[in-house]
């Protein structure tokens, strides 16, 4: 391993942050945080982008590895120790510097840490702390962090380093038990659960804390999030969306993230995926992601054992929907807000507009178009005042040629990916929500 | 005849046309709102009339607001009076009018047409804000000081002087609107300040620390090497990052586009 400590902090920049591009998340969301005399910094529950990079990914952390020197040789990584790329590390004091420079001139929302493996997990754990531990106490850094969490680390480094953080994560990245053998030999599930659930209880536990004394230092008040890679390994698309529900489920995740896979190695166990990434799955997984946190839809609704992957031509709210046509058409001055839900090209804002609009009148279609549903996919769902926009059949073959037709350009767009437009999910087109990773509106 | 009341960009020029408006009895469909200078022709058959600003009668449509609508409904009144909307004056007199008739309820219907156009605006309002919490960039200048230039298509300044007050307390900054050319001023530990009376030099008269901000140049640098080469994506890119902000971002000082 070719290690270069006397680099500038230039190279390091940019050798650490391209290692440590593959983590999709760059999200800043999930706590509000006044700033504080003495301080530099606050955070937006909303969450704030900063730039977008070539790729349309938003920019709100200045998203680092301390070090890309590994010990372990996972086959999908550009840091796996068998790679001869030239390596090296940040110290603490560089770190801080980088963070409180860049977010004085409004470059970040704050720091995203991760890192590779240096001779131990508690080694690396503990350096990570320490960096956290300056830029919290030394340079009084109010603002968001984000930090990864080590497999394998000593729980009490996890819970120190979680009093300094917002939000931590360690990355699943391989749905299945065998992938993780597969390709990353080092690893396994219990080594990636273990801690994830000591977070999740430092999170209850610390509520309770702030419940009976305001004062006591918050952990991790940002939750706690997790990735998955797709295409790396052959599992299906309702494997994975099992996975994810249960990872909300049994450990309060606030998010799944799904990263395509790039292939940055050649390896035989590794598929070549000459198309480029697979980015409409992708996009695929964030929407039905989406539909179970926000829209109460169960994973088992949108596919499954039978039905293992999502429709390449339709969302899978769209898709539902026409296997669902018996529910269908509701009246919009009825529903309730699951209902309301549920109805293609309507999403929660404009749901919500609809109840507070509909207590003061009866609502006709001009009405819905002002509230920002997109009548071209929600007509076929539903009447107003008993009438339907336009004499349409409700039937499955016929309106899914229509819905299909519409999608088609969305679905061209994305799987070319050089023209990849923006899609906006589920007609939320809200631009005060944090974007990431391609487009998708979290 | 119909009687136009000309009236000042301002809230208070605004909100005193309303006031002007409403006293004069002559009936919601006989009057109209217009700002002094909002470029539009005159129109045939009007009586033309300049309200001048009244901070009292102003104060007293603010108070009505509260007081007969709700705090909410004050709210939007002062984001839609800070759009670029050339017909907020009369937009605003419009929901006025429905809203001082159904009260509370009013900020919620949005199938009344005067209700939407607020709508329309505050939400543009408050996503070119959220999007400049963002996008400011500030300049390191010589004695400690931070200087961040806009160029926003609504009155923003006021909406992002509080968030970076509150997050850059301990700085001395500017924030500094290009378009209307006034700016917020910070010294640091104390309450920022709006003003319009900037000497028209004073930005020659502040250097930058440096030639060469060496934390500039490392932002381009993580710029680049953050972004995956097989996703490159430019409109998308530029669905969330319009052209029009760039030019005041260091990242694109070699040009508005990275591919
Ligand atoms: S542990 Fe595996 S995934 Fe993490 S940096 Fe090392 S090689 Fe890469």
């Amino acid at each position: 391993m070719l290690i270069q400590e006397s680099l500038s902090v230039q190279e390091k920049l940019e050798i650490l942050s391209d290692a440590a591009k593959y983590d999709v998340a760059c999200t800043s969301s999930g706590v509000d945080r006044k700033g504080k005399a003495g301080t530099i910094g606050n955070a937006s529950k909303a969450g704030i982008c900063h730039s977008f990079s070539a790729d349309g990914r938003c920019i709100s952390l200045l998203k680092i590895l301390f070090t890309n020197q590994c010990i372990y040789d996972c086959k999908y990584c550009i840091n796996r120790s068998s790679n001869d790329v030239v390596r090296t590390a940040f110290t603490p004091e560089e770190v801080c510097q980088l963070t409180i420079q860049f977010y004085r001139r409004n470059y970040i929302e704050g720091l995203f840490l991760s890192s590779g493996v240096l001779t131990s997990a508690d080694y690396t754990m503990d350096l990570i702390y320490q960096t956290l531990k300056k830029l919290r106490e030394e340079y009084h850094f109010h603002g968001y962090i984000h930090v990864k969490a080590i497999p394998g680390a000593d729980p009490l480094l996890i819970e120190k380093t979680g009093f300094l953080a917002d939000r931590m994560s360690i990355n699943l990245e391989l749905p299945t038990a065998e992938g993780l053998k597969k390709l990353a030999p080092g690893k396994n599930r219990d080594k990636i659960l273990k801690p994830m659930k000591q977070i999740q209880n430092g999170i209850v536990t610390n509520r309770f804390e702030l419940m009976e004394y305001k004062k006591a230092p918050a952990f991790v008040p940002a939750g706690q999030s997790t990735q998955m890679i797709v295409g790396a390994t052959p599992e299906n698309d309702y494997q994975m969306m099992m996975v994810a529900e249960a990872l909300y489920k049994n450990y309060d995740l606030k998010r799944v993230f799904y990263s395509a896979f790039v292939p940055v190695n050649q390896d035989s166990s590794l598929p070549a995926l000459p198309g480029g990434p697979p980015l409409l799955r992708e996009h695929r997984l964030y929407q039905a992601d989406w539909l179970m946190r926000f829209y109460g839809f169960q994973a088992g609704e949108l596919l499954s054992e039978d039905r293992p992957n999502f429709n390449v031509l339709l969302d899978p709210k769209c898709d539902w929907a026409l296997r669902h046509l018996e529910q269908f058409p509701v009246e919009v001055n009825r529903a309730d807000y699951f209902t309301l839900l549920r109805v293609p090209g309507m999403g929660v804002k404009s749901v919500k507009r609809i109840i507070a609009a509909r207590r003061s009148g009866i609502l006709d279609f001009e009405a819905l178009k002002k509230m920002g549903v997109v009548l071209k996919r929600a007509h076929y769902f539903i009447t107003c005042s008993g009438r339907m926009m336009y004499p349409v059949k409700i039937e499955e073959d016929y309106i899914s040629r229509h819905l299909v037709g519409e999608e088609r350009r969305s679905v061209w767009d994305i799987s070319s990916s050089n023209t990849y437009r923006q899609l906006s999910l589920f007609d939320d087109t809200s631009l005060s929500t944090q974007v990431n990773s391609g487009g998708i509106v979290v | 005849m119909k009687t136009i009341y000309l009236c000042d960009s301002s809230i208070e020029g605004i909100l005193s046309g309303v006031y002007t408006a409403w006293a004069s009895r002559k009936g919601h469909d006989n009057v109209k709102l217009r700002l002094k200078d909002d470029g539009a022709t005159m129109e045939l058959f009007c009586q033309y009339e300049e309200v001048p600003v009244d901070s009292q009668k102003a104060d007293k449509v603010i108070t009505a607001i509260r007081n007969k609508i709700s705090e909410e409904a004050y709210e939007v009144v002062y984001k839609a009076a800070l759009s670029n909307d050339m017909e907020r004056a009369d937009k605003i007199y419009r929901l006025l009018i429905y809203g001082f008739r159904v009260g509370a309820g009013v900020v919620s219907m949005l199938q009344n047409q005067a209700v939407y156009d607020i709508f329309q605006m505050c939400r543009f309002v408050d996503n070119e804000t959220h999007l400049l919490t963002g996008f400011v960039r500030f300049t390191e200048m010589e004695g400690d000081l931070l200087v961040g230039r806009i160029g926003p298509k609504n009155d923003v300044i006021v909406l992002l002087a509080p968030h970076f007050a509150d997050r850059l307390s301990g700085e001395n900054w500017v924030l500094y609107d290009v378009n209307r050319k006034k700016a917020v001023l910070h010294p640091a530990y104390r309450h920022w300040y709006l003003t319009d009376f900037l000497p028209s030099d004073w930005e020659d008269k502040i250097v930058k620390t440096s030639v060469e901000d060496e934390y500039e140049d490392l932002f381009k640098r993580f710029r680049k090497s953050i972004s995956i080469k097989e996703r490159t994506n430019p409109i998308c890119q530029l669905n969330h990052m319009p052209l029009r902000y760039r030019p005041y971002m260091p990242e694109f000082s070699q040009g508005l586009r990275d591919v």
